[in-house]
């Protein structure tokens, strides 16, 4: 965390001093994780105990005496004889991954317009058409979506009445559709966060590498994007975690043709009564998705050209 | 290195159309000369410089640099080292390699580029910190980085924005002597901005005095003092008396340096000594005259005597050519 940029810049005539109030206050971007880390405790580290714990047991050892330890429900999800347990997994981590992908490439640009826009008014403006979709709820940007990509939808309709296809496009009941949605609904999560950092990003450092020979294009690359690596970082984690545990976005887009963990996890604690089954999904899921962060992590801080970013 | 002439030509610059930060400046600036932007808070200092490093753009007027007309060049185009005041080094990047930063913008060869901060770090005397971050340093080394980074270019021009400000003051009388040393050496141009008098007429070859946008005088640091054109730039510059004249007449000014204290009954104005400001080498009397007004005197010390008393009684001794005419 020590190395995350700072402003304003200052000179530090007491090394040791500085050092220390450094290392006491938390940085701006911690805060920013705040409310990620939060998410995590509430829905990831206090159910994980839980559900860890289950995922080790034949039966629900509170009701069951009978429950003894047991590794069978990892050995099940290992074995698949079903065929759909590791493609859930798949599908999960790639919605997971191509959302955040997708958030980050319409989330940054629109993040660095804000943080370096000049006029107060355009920036409540932008704020507001920001926050704006968060005040409805999940359920209801999601049926929005509905009325727009079925294939009686208005893009399906417009498409065949302006004759660029005959049979409406395949647009939700799939992966695309699911994306498309969580995409909206999380890209806010992105920008907010990427905009914090960005907006914190000395301007004197752009004009530095400007004085020194740089382009504007080579001064994003050189100082600006690096500098950013932070808010990238957080901003593709709030997502991430967001969009693979969703649950009502896929169900609701992917049809029966989307399967996702937490899909399948609600199937096994809801109808087939299997919460041992269910932790176990429960574990891989994190554990996968925690190594993705983890390898996530390093390349950015490799990339960036900074040690040890969180 | 090769230097740049700067020509400032009726430059304006005003901020939302309201705020006139510069007003039509005009100014001449030599190749290889050592040249201050002197004013108080506010007065246009780093507009200025941020005009002629490109960032941003006057309203009306040009700006020539060598002989051209750069009014309408790129800022990475300029060729000119920029030093800032908080040194805006780039935190995720070495000592290295901050340095080599403008170097690798001009795709240089790898090897030269390794010569070259190799030797502009040991030309501020950083040898042995290169692997080190900003955040590692203290303010006094962060300077000399940002110093050669700029310098490792071998710009035509260096600006340099407050570079000193955020040293303490050992430190920055220091650095005053190494930066004017280095810029000798290397004969480049150098337009420094300040708010401090005392660190303008030290280091510089002439001083541009800067009021509301426009500037007041230029000249050499002695000129400037010595004879400094209007109330403004006497009062800005170091001490002075302002005398009284008479209504319609032109303002008359005197350093306290002029004024010699002599025992009570001799000279023009009686008085008794209000306050005295030891200053080590010298010190600075207020002394109130009979007749109400303040006069102040400055004294220098000779041997080990001490400091005058408050509520000693003297007299005030100046001649008239020692007073300067002001313009207004
Ligand atoms: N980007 C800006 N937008 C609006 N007004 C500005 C801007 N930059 C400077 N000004 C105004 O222009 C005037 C001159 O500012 P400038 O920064 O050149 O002063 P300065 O002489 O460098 O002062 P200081 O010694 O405090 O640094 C000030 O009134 C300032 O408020
Ligand atoms: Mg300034």
């Amino acid at each position: 965390m020590r190395d995350l940029p700072r402003r304003p810049l200052r000179a530090a005539p007491d090394l040791r001093h500085h050092r220390k109030v450094i290392a006491s206050r938390p940085t701006p971007v911690a805060w920013l994780i705040a409310p990620a880390a939060l998410l995590f405790v509430l829905f990831f580290v206090l159910p994980f105990a839980v559900m860890a714990t289950m995922s080790f047991f034949s039966h629900n050892p509170v009701s069951n005496p009978n429950a003894v330890l047991t590794f069978r429900h990892y050995q099940r999800f290992i074995d698949d004889s079903a065929g759909i347990f590791h493609e859930a997994l798949l599908s999960t981590l790639r919605i997971g991954l191509i959302t955040t992908a997708i958030a980050l490439a319409i989330g940054y640009p629109l993040a660095h317009w804000m943080a370096r826009m000049q006029s107060r008014l355009g920036h409540a403006l932008l704020l507001m058409a920001v926050i704006a979709p968060m005040l409805t709820g999940i359920v209801v940007r999601t049926f929005a979506w509905m009325t727009l990509l079925q294939d009686k939808g208005v893009v399906n309709t417009l498409l065949i009445s302006w004759g660029f296809t005959e049979k409406p496009l395949p647009l939700m009941y799939n992966e695309f559709g699911t994306v498309v949605a969580l995409v909206h609904i999380y890209v806010p999560f992105m920008v907010l966060t990427l905009t914090g950092v960005i907006g914190r990003i000395d301007e004197r450092l752009e004009q530095a590498a400007r004085s020194l020979g740089a382009s504007r294009a080579r001064t994003f690359l050189e100082v600006t994007l690096p500098l950013s690596v932070p808010g990238i970082l957080a901003g593709s984690l709030l997502v991430f975690a967001l969009s693979i545990s969703a649950y009502v976005t896929p169900s609701l887009m992917g049809g029966t043709s989307v399967l996702t963990l937490p899909m399948l996890i609600a199937q096994q604690v809801g109808t087939s009564f299997n919460p041992g089954f269910a932790g176990a999904l429960g574990v891989i899921l994190l554990t996968v998705s925690l190594a993705i962060v983890v390898a996530y992590n390093r390349i950015l801080a490799r990339l960036s050209g900074q040690g040890n970013l969180a | 290195m090769s230097s740049a002439a700067i020509r400032l030509e009726r430059v304006s610059k005003r901020f939302d159309g309201r705020v006139v930060a510069v007003d039509d400046v005009s100014l001449e600036i030599a190749a290889g000369e050592f040249f201050a932007l002197l004013g108080p808070s506010g007065c246009g200092k780093t507009t200025t410089l941020r005009m002629i490093a490109g960032f941003e753009r006057p309203d009306s007027g040009r700006i020539h640099v060598g002989g051209a007309d750069i009014t309408d060049v790129a800022v990475h185009r300029r060729d000119m080292g920029m030093v800032f005041q908080s040194y805006a080094l780039f935190p995720h990047r070495t000592v290295t390699e901050n340095v080599a930063f403008g170097l690798r913008m001009r795709e240089l060869p790898k090897p030269e580029i390794a010569r070259r901060v190799e030797a502009a770090l040991a030309q501020v005397a950083l040898t042995g910190l290169e692997a080190r971050r900003p955040a590692q340093l203290s303010g006094g080394q962060q300077q000399r980085v940002a110093l050669a980074r700029a310098l490792v270019i071998e710009p035509r021009v260096l600006l340099c924005d407050e570079p000193l400000g955020a040293l303490d003051r050992k430190l920055r009388q220091q650095m005053q002597f190494e930066l004017k040393e280095l810029q000798r050496r290397l004969g480049v141009t150098l337009v420094f901005v300040t708010h401090d008098q005392e660190e303008a007429l030290a280091m510089s070859d002439r001083i541009a005095v800067m009021d509301r946008g426009r500037i007041e005088q230029v000249g050499t640091p002695a000129e400037i003092y010595g004879r400094p054109r209007t109330r403004f730039v006497a009062d800005f510059i170091g001490e002075i008396n302002f005398l009284e004249s008479e209504p319609g007449a032109a303002p008359r000014a005197l350093r306290p340096e002029r004024v010699r204290l002599a025992p009570p009954g001799e000279g023009r104005v009686a008085g008794a000594i209000e306050t005295a400001n030891f200053l080590g080498g010298s010190t600075l009397y207020r002394v109130r005259g009979d007749d109400g007004r303040l006069l102040l005197a400055r004294e220098t010390h000779a041997g080990d005597r001490a400091p005058r008393d408050p509520g000693q009684r003297v007299g005030l001794v100046w001649s008239d050519e020692d007073a300067v005419t002001l313009e207004r």
